[in-house]
């Protein structure tokens, strides 16, 4: 039964296990430990709710019990940090301009795309990924997270918002810039 | 509903299928007759599928899915320590009937034996003779050094527990901070004992090693089955407790010291301790030498002596 229900939702325990300790040994840990703790307490999972919510639960709850502080924090810890963050970091990672124009436009979008993404204050990237990746619903976020359903939905709101202003700000940026 | 209402406190909602009947109705009636909104809403769609797009799901390395599923086999399987190890120890003679750690019984001969072999090992000389290594698979050693591998890199303490083993952070948070660690053997030994195991833990402190944590966890027989970390400047030692009354030592031990039997296997160091009275069983492993393993045992127990006189 655990098989049949959990297992399916490894990969994407996994991913959620990278996004959270930014490297793949603890990770590879961190998914361990939250598979055989389900397993130990299957019994509390009601069937018929959402597996995955459950175990990304568990992992959010490990993570915050032992792992976080061991992992490197290099994401934006601050709203204000991650403008200049997210333009330090477009400057030095673009690549060079070597392809047809189109393609280029299209690489260099999806590129300053995760750039922003990935310069996003944890707390409102987390969110995101939650709904958008893992695919859960507000209520479900806010379990596996431990925060009020309002403050998912605010964050949700803020994080688009934020990556919004900061794609445009980018286009405006290049189009004065002539690139 | 005015625009900025609608992308303020509606948009995102909106956009993920979180609005309930009566805010969609007036949601989907602004946007039905704003092409603004509608465009944002628009928008607001493709950033979703922009972040799925630019965040892939990642598979599990092969050897992840093997060590998870054998990590179940092994919880599911209610005789696979004792089984294994039994099995090994058909072959042997040794049997280890002192009670483990229980030194206010044997202080005065497990104090002398310590510091004698402390000794012996520091002066260079090879203390109790060892036959030649032998090694034939001994898999319940392999499912510690599994177990090593796993919690020596990411370990998670439940004891002490105030919630059905739910909540356990403060372990790790108030103690770990190179302090005396005697307080924090006291408070997880309590706790095994409140699930009949050991509570006498061993004290690494005097060659260098802090108590990180302890981990009370049960095989699907109900047996209760300890793991107790402890980390030095370069190493880390794990101590597995578990109760099993059929369990022997496996041939090959290459050291002896009371209740002690010391192992080399597969660039690890063991420990093996087997009780009678209780039937428990300690399984000790590092990836430090011997010589110093069984130096820290050796200084445990004398250190665990000289408190009881």
């Amino acid at each position: 039964m655990f098989e049949q229900v959990a297992l399916p939702h490894l990969d994407a325990v996994y991913t959620a296990a990278l996004r959270l300790t930014h490297n793949s040994d603890d990770a590879k840990d961190l998914l361990q430990d939250t598979i055989l703790r389900a397993y130990r307490f299957f019994d509390q999972f009601k069937i018929g709710t959402n597996c995955r919510a459950w175990l990304l639960t568990i992992l959010y709850n490990n993570f915050r019990n032992n792992c976080r502080r061991h992992t490197r924090e290099q994401l934006a810890a601050t709203v204000e940090q991650f403008d200049h963050q997210a333009e330090t970091r477009s400057l030095v990672d673009d690549p060079p301009l070597r392809n047809p124009e189109e393609l280029i436009a299209t690489r260099m979008a999806a590129r300053r795309f995760e750039v922003v993404l990935n310069s996003l204050p944890s707390e409102f990237r987390e969110v995101l990924i939650l709904v958008d990746v893992q695919e859960l619903n507000y209520q479900e976020i806010a379990d596996v997270l431990e925060i009020p359903l309002g403050t998912v939905k605010s964050r949700v709101s803020r994080a688009r918002a934020m990556i919004r202003k900061a794609m445009l700000k980018a286009a405006v940026s290049r189009g004065k810039t002539g690139s | 509903m005015d625009c900025r209402e609608y992308v303020d406190k509606f948009l995102s909602a909106h956009a993920d299928g979180e609005l309930a009947s009566r805010e969609r109705r007036l949601a989907d009636s602004h946007v039905g007759g704003c092409t603004a909104c509608r465009t944002r809403l628009a928008e607001e769609r493709s950033l979703k599928v922009l972040v799925r797009q630019h965040t892939n799901i990642v598979k599990v390395p092969a050897e992840v899915h093997l060590r998870i599923r054998a990590a179940i086999g092994e919880m599911t399987d209610p005789n696979f320590i004792g089984r294994n190890l039994s099995t090994r120890g058909q072959d042997s003679d040794r049997r280890f009937l002192w009670p483990m750690r229980q030194t206010h019984v044997w202080a005065p001969i497990a104090a002398a034996a310590a510091v004698l072999l402390f000794l012996a090992v520091y002066s260079g000389r090879s203390g109790t003779p060892a036959p030649a290594t032998q090694f034939h698979p001994v898999p319940v050693f392999d499912l510690a050094i599994i177990k090593y591998d796993s919690l020596t890199r990411y370990f998670v303490p439940n004891v002490p527990s105030d919630r059905n083993g739910t909540d356990f952070a403060w372990v790790m948070d108030r103690r770990d901070s190179g302090q005396p660690d005697a307080g924090m053997r006291e408070d997880i030994g309590r706790s095994y004992s409140e699930a009949d195991m050991p509570d006498d833990l061993f004290n690494f402190a005097p060659t260098g090693y802090q108590v990180s944590g302890g981990r009370l966890d049960r095989l699907t027989d109900g047996r209760p089955v300890t793991y107790t970390l402890y980390r030095g400047s370069r190493d880390a030692i794990l101590d597995i407790g578990l109760k099993d009354p059929e369990m022997s030592a496996p041939v090959g031990a290459v050291y002896w010291i009371g209740m002690h039997s010391f192992y080399e296997y597969k660039g690890y160091s063991f420990c093996l301790t087997l009780s009678s009275p209780g039937h428990f069983v300690s399984i000790t492993l590092t990836r430090a030498p011997l010589t110093e393993l069984i130096r820290d045992v050796a200084m445990a127990d004398a250190l665990a002596t000289s408190d009881d006189q």
